[in-house]
């Protein structure tokens, strides 16, 4: 009755299996990382100078690079996945098939065995997650300069120089642009009513998807206050979300509205704790 | 890691690096345009259209503009309807 008096389970070839197949697995992810450190290494500079030779405003060259080192790294963490499903996880399973019973005291040994092995292979594969998750982050911030302030003031600038030399197509009339406009606007002209549409130049236009960028950069050291706290302080973040909306309102106030609703839905999101 | 496969590292960038740089933009390149003025006037009367009267409807011919009824948007308002 309850197996008290059975004699102990044993078995060495199981014990040495256990052992091998962790010591397996340990190698395989460390060789994956040190790949995925090379990797990482070698490719932030590179994506800064494609970066930098990349023309286009939108820099799609550097987004393409940068889509296909994250699709090489993923493919790192889809084999680390496919090996602990297809190595890993049976192995447990099978050999706590074979297993006496747990509650009978006869195998308690090799299931807490089994038990470790089980939470060191996991707790690797959590760490070698996290490290994905560093490179990832690392490649993604791995940037050059894209002056965004200067091309910012440059348009002020260049704004500064046209308002005024504009006239209405319809009678001649002298017509002034009264605030820096990012999309086509109907102007009226003072004399004649008429609605003339301005467009503004390319560059003009391209501010308006840049606003949001260089308010980051302009906050940075806020975010970056938040992100060196440990354990990190909410109130930092609300804080630079407040600054970074400021100036990015400052940049288009035409968007004051929808930008505050977008404030209030990261905020929301931010208070969410995602486990 | 080995010199070669340092190597084959290297090789992968450089080759990564050549494709995304050379691989033509979806949509062609942009085309940068100096800021405009333009006016869209009546093609029946020649009209201009001034905001009083509505943006959709011609207000001395009656020729339409648009045929949609205008939202609030950003800077073009519900009002602005003829």
């Amino acid at each position: 009755m309850f197996g008290f008096f059975k004699n102990k389970y044993d078995n060495p070839a199981l014990l040495e299996e256990i052992r091998q197949t962790e010591e397996k697995w340990f190698v395989f992810l460390d060789k994956l990382e040190t790949r995925l450190d090379e990797l990482c290494t070698a490719a932030v500079p590179e994506l800064i100078a494609v970066f930098d030779q990349d023309t286009d405003p939108y820099k799609r060259a550097h987004g393409r690079m940068l889509t296909g080192l994250i699709g090489q790294i993923n493919q790192m963490r889809q084999k680390a996945i496919t090996a602990k499903e297809e190595r890993i996880i049976p192995f447990m399973y099978a050999s706590k098939s074979v297993l006496p019973d747990l509650i009978s005291g006869a195998g308690r040994e090799y299931h807490d065995r089994l038990y470790r092995f089980q939470m060191a292979c996991f707790d690797r594969h959590h760490q070698f997650e996290d490290k994905i998750n560093e490179g990832i982050t690392a490649l993604r911030s791995a940037e050059g300069n894209r002056g965004l302030e200067a091309t910012y003031q440059q348009q002020i600038a260049e704004f500064e120089r046209i308002k005024d030399k504009f006239l209405c197509k319809q009678c001649g009339g002298k017509m002034s642009i009264p605030k820096m406009y990012f999309i086509a606007t109907y102007i009226q002209c003072p004399f004649c009513q008429t609605q003339n549409t301005y467009t503004p130049s390319t560059e003009m236009q391209l501010l308006f998807h840049q606003a949001r960028p260089l308010a980051e950069q302009r906050t940075a050291h806020l975010l970056r206050a938040y992100e060196t706290q440990h354990p990190k302080n909410p109130v930092l973040y609300q804080q630079y979300l407040r600054a970074m909306f400021d100036e990015w309102n400052k940049i288009t106030p035409d968007m004051v509205a929808e930008n505050e609703r977008f404030y209030l839905r990261l905020l929301k999101d931010h208070s969410i704790n995602h486990y | 890691m080995s010199d070669t496969e340092k190597k084959t590292t290297q090789s992968y960038l450089e080759q990564l690096k050549q494709k995304a740089l050379s691989q033509e933009n979806y949509g062609g390149e942009i085309k940068y345009e100096q800021a405009g003025m333009q006016v869209y006037d009546c093609p029946e009367c020649g009209a201009g259209r001034a905001l009083a009267d509505g943006l959709t409807v011609c207000a001395y011919c009656g020729f339409k503009f648009m045929t949609v009824t205008l939202s609030d948007g950003i800077h073009i308002k519900k009002i602005d309807n003829s």
